[in-house]
């Protein structure tokens, strides 16, 4: 790696910390600014509960102030202090626990729409305008426009209630099976479509007819130069997917009780509980422009044309 | 030839997706009958017994716990309150200066699921804890009928609390024996026994605070343990042989599934993995109700679900030179009438679907009065029917006649159109749910039948609850559940001070609104208020009813109490809640209690 490459790496870096520190900033302000909060509820507590409730978690602070210590315990202590609602636990407990669900889920996903895509997508390439380019395209399009609440709501009819061959919730392995599928639907039918029409451009440039002019093997200029060169669009979406799938899907952990951090995310909003809106926003910035980063620097290894500055 | 390469693939693939199926699902609660498989609701946001504000949470706690009471279903199917730590549910005794003292002894044998002993040191512990503002827990004002507890909460203006080291009444005398003071005798007390707040700690355990968060130092004393927790995803219960009654718990193990999402539930009901399922989609009750007629429940629970104005907003028509009381009595009748518009039967049987009731009153039905009859069977003017006013369809055109009749004393009505040309247009504020919209359409389109016009607003629920708390709608949805059977549950959050008074009684305009009249003569009370403020009248019955050691009474106050809220016409009952579930025929042995906790100890499941 050289000297220009590592300086590069280094300015983005600090980029990103940037990125999360305005969305940190943010995110806070506009929260504080939203009615209501995690006291409220249908039945009103006593006055003197309300303030000691307050003040036992910092909320009767000035805002600013409040911002303050929450930035000073990120950055010196790595600590998101303890959820309002979950009396008892501690944010980055209960982000850690959703992760683990949804990394697993969402890396099993990306890796099967990933593999699934890119070989459905060659092959279209290859026999373009054949019976099976066909079929794939019939079958990706409708993939790519179906929403996964109705996907999700198929399956589980299907598999989980007519044919009972699958849970319908997700608290053991075989639960995983459906929000897997489910998740994974749109973004192989994705990559199919852009492995396809990517592999197509290649396979008409001049370097490839080149080859074949040299006789060169079918299989040499497929794996050798088409693929590789015809995945660069592939990574820039992968990157971005990857983020997106691992934070959580909360239509999909909805659907089939997958105990995820997505579910998380949105009831933390719901409830007003400050500290989880917090964590789960920083963790779901940070996958994404620690995700944008290593797909830019992928390119470099898969194309050294492209150069970074 | 590649086309059949592929769907090899395609097909191996499928193959390997089954068998990993096969490999998971297997097994489980089907095959073995001393396991119950159940969803209450997502994850509870505590189990820590003092904490808990919520129904799935109280459920488990009953589960993992002993109180002095308990909640019994008797042989004819009825439930009782009876000891259950306590050896007896002993007598009050009245001290000299008006307070009430119970001794209790534990029964022996009680042990924390750890091997160590129950005493009356952790009752006491434990309800000091519940009460302070310290751990200002939700349900922490439970103990206000204990003495101390008003000292406790007493706060000056800057809400500090003026007497930091106040306690409870209550303490340990010795191991067994506990002894606790009430400011006065309340009827409900051996029910508040049986509430999850009242259930015993131990000190050394919840030092620790995320004690009620994990199975490993989670100690509790009741007839199960908690076995363990994957958060979000499955809580289950063992058996603890120890417990006193383990002889009469015929369940080893329960599953309590999380899931907050209706159709979830149903699917794992339909497909046999949960027995039972506590939320059902309301799109598909009608469907359901055809489809598993004897595994779909609705029963009483005890809450009212209404619409509630705003006693300040002005619904006067344009030049209305009524003012003060005169206005007041005015928007009173006004308000009155246009709740005898709507039909209540057309609600609960084409939009809420759920088996609910049409209301008349606003203290629920299932809640009882002083000789054990319904409470709300015994309110209203008339013999003819029960609560305030006649839900049955017969009446119907009736209440519409004279809704139309008030009203024509205050509005212009277009008779060849048959409707209002001058009232005020008002907005009904919901928070966001299909159910509460569909209601709140169903009033929108009665109203604009007569020409009334009412704009729709919805706002997400916190929001909602800062909107309607802060008075600052002019009519609303609302909803309000019981913590115990006592009328004064929907009585006392109406005083001028309640956290809980969305109408805003007592506040802003009508702070000085002289337009009340309270004779309390006749029951040996000196008040006799006429023409007073809502501060002068209804707050001062409420705390009459709160220092009553008569029972009668007591009723008979209660009564006088909500007369004086329905006059004021501010709460429109719509209906009463029921608690809706869904429960396998399989499962014997099942009962829920009117505040909707779910019983599985004594379950069975047939295979």
């Amino acid at each position: 790696m050289n000297s220009k490459t590592l300086l590069y790496i280094v300015k983005r870096v600090l980029l990103a910390l940037f990125t999360v520190w305005v969305v940190i900033t943010i995110t806070f302000f506009v929260m504080h600014a939203v009615p209501g909060g995690p006291f409220v509820g249908e039945k009103a507590t006593t006055p003197a509960v309300q303030a000691a409730m307050e003040a036992k978690y910092g909320l009767d602070k000035p805002p600013l102030e409040q911002y303050g210590t929450y930035l000073k315990d990120i950055v010196t202590k790595f600590d998101f202090g303890p959820s309002l609602k979950q009396r008892g636990r501690m944010v980055i407990d209960i982000i850690a626990d959703g992760m683990k669900t949804s990394m697993k889920l969402g890396l099993i996903a990306a890796g099967v729409a990933a593999l699934i895509g890119i070989v459905l997508g060659a092959v279209a390439a290859l026999r373009r305008n054949k019976l099976i380019d066909r079929v794939i395209m019939v079958i990706t399009t409708a993939f790519v426009s179906m929403p996964s609440f109705i996907i999700g709501a198929l399956l589980l009819a299907l598999f989980s209630v007519q044919l009972r061959w699958l849970p319908a919730n997700g608290s053991t392995a075989a639960g995983l099976v459906l929000p897997i599928i489910t998740l994974a639907l749109y973004p192989m039918a994705y990559i199919t479509r852009l492995t396809r029409s990517s592999m197509l451009d290649v396979l008409g440039q001049d370097y490839i007819r080149t080859a074949k002019a040299k006789g060169v093997s079918g299989a040499r200029i497929i794996f050798g130069h088409a693929l590789k060169n015809s995945l660069i669009p592939v990574l820039t979406y992968l990157g971005p997917m990857l983020a997106y799938i691992v934070t959580g899907s909360l239509v999909v952990e909805q659907i089939f009780a997958v105990p995820g951090i997505g579910r998380q995310f949105v009831s933390s909003i719901t409830n007003r509980d400050y500290p989880m809106i917090m964590g789960t926003t920083i963790i779901l910035a940070a996958l994404i422009v620690i995700m944008n980063l290593v797909t830019d620097i992928l390119y470099k290894v898969v194309d050294p044309r492209i150069t970074l500055e | 030839m590649k086309i059949k390469k592929m769907l090899a693939l395609v097909l191996a693939v499928i193959m390997v997706v089954s068998l990993a199926a096969c490999g998971g699902s297997a097994g489980g609660d089907a095959a073995n009958a001393t396991s119950i498989a159940v969803c209450l609701a997502s994850e509870p946001d505590t189990i820590d017994p003092a904490l808990n504000s919520a129904v799935d949470g109280a459920t488990l706690l009953i589960h993992l716990f002993s109180g002095l009471a308990k909640w019994a279903q008797k042989d004819d199917g009825t439930l009782e309150i009876v000891p259950d730590a306590a050896k007896e549910l002993v007598e009050g005794v009245e001290n000299e200066d008006g307070t009430v003292t119970y001794t209790y002894t534990l029964r022996d044998g009680l042990k924390w699921s750890d091997g160590q002993d129950v005493t009356a040191g952790d009752f006491e512990f434990a309800w000091q804890r519940a009460a302070s503002l310290e751990l200002a827990a939700d349900y922490g004002y439970m103990f206000e009928v204990v003495d101390g507890y008003a000292d406790i909460v007493d706060v000056d203006d800057d809400g500090n609390a003026k007497n930091p080291d106040a306690k409870l009444n209550v303490k340990a005398v010795d191991d067994k024996t506990l002894e606790v003071t009430l400011a006065n005798a309340v009827p409900y007390w051996n029910e508040l026994l049986a509430f999850p707040v009242y259930f015993p700690v131990r000190e050394d355990v919840v030092s620790d605070d995320g004690w009620a968060t994990d199975p490993a130092t989670y100690v509790c004393n009741g007839m199960y343990k908690l076995d363990s927790w994957d958060h979000n995803s499955l809580i289950t219960l063992t058996k603890n042989a120890d417990h006193p009654d383990a002889a009469e718990v015929t369940m080893d193990t329960i599953n309590f599934y999380l899931s907050d999402d209706a159709n979830n539930q149903l699917s794992n009901f339909k497909n046999g993995e949960w027995l039972l399922i506590d939320d059902v989609p309301t799109n598909e009750i009608a469907s359901i109700k055809a489809e598993y007629p004897d595994e779909f429940f609705n029963v009483g629970q005890i809450g009212t679900y209404y619409v509630c104005w705003n006693v300040n907003e002005d619904i006067l028509p344009e030049g209305s030179d009524l003012e003060g009381a005169e206005a007041e009595t005015a928007k009173a009748e006004i308000r009155k009438a246009v709740s005898l518009l709507l039909d209540r039967n057309y609600i609960v049987d084409e939009i809420a679907q759920g088996g609910q009731l049409p209301a008349s009153s606003f203290v629920a039905m299932g809640l009882t009065d002083a000789d054990g009859s319904e409470f709300y069977k015994n309110t209203g003017f008339s013999s003819d029917f029960d609560g305030y006013f006649n839900t049955s369809a017969d009446a119907l055109e009736s209440n519409f006649d004279s809704a139309i009749e008030t009203l024509k004393k205050y509005y212009d009505y277009d008779e060849a159109e048959g409707k209002f040309t001058n009232f005020p247009t008002m907005t009904y504020l919901y928070n966001t749910s299909e159910g509460h919209k569909a209601i709140g359409e169903y009033i929108q389109s009665a109203l604009a039948n007569v020409g009334i016009t009412m704009n729709m607003e919805n706002q997400e629920w916190a929001t909602f609850l800062n909107t309607r708390k802060a008075g600052d709608y002019s009519i609303a949805r609302n909803g309000w559940l019981a913590d115990y059977n006592d009328p004064i549950c929907f009585l006392d959050m109406w005083t001028t001070a309640s956290g809980n008074n969305d109408v805003q009684y007592g506040k802003g305009d009508h702070e000085s609104v002289a337009a009340y009249s309270l004779d309390l003569t006749d029951l040996g009370y000196d008040t006799k208020v006429e023409n007073g403020t809502w501060a002068e009248t209804y707050d001062v019955l409420i705390s009459d009813i709160k220092s009553c050691t008569d029972n009668d009474t007591r009723y008979k106050l209660m009564h006088k109490a909500e007369d004086m809220l329905m006059d004021t016409g501010c709460l429109t009952p719509i209906y009463y809640y029921t608690d809706l579930y869904m429960l396998s025929k399989t499962v014997k042995g099942f009962f829920s209690n009117p505040l909707g906790y779910k019983y599985f100890m004594y379950t069975t499941v047939e295979a």
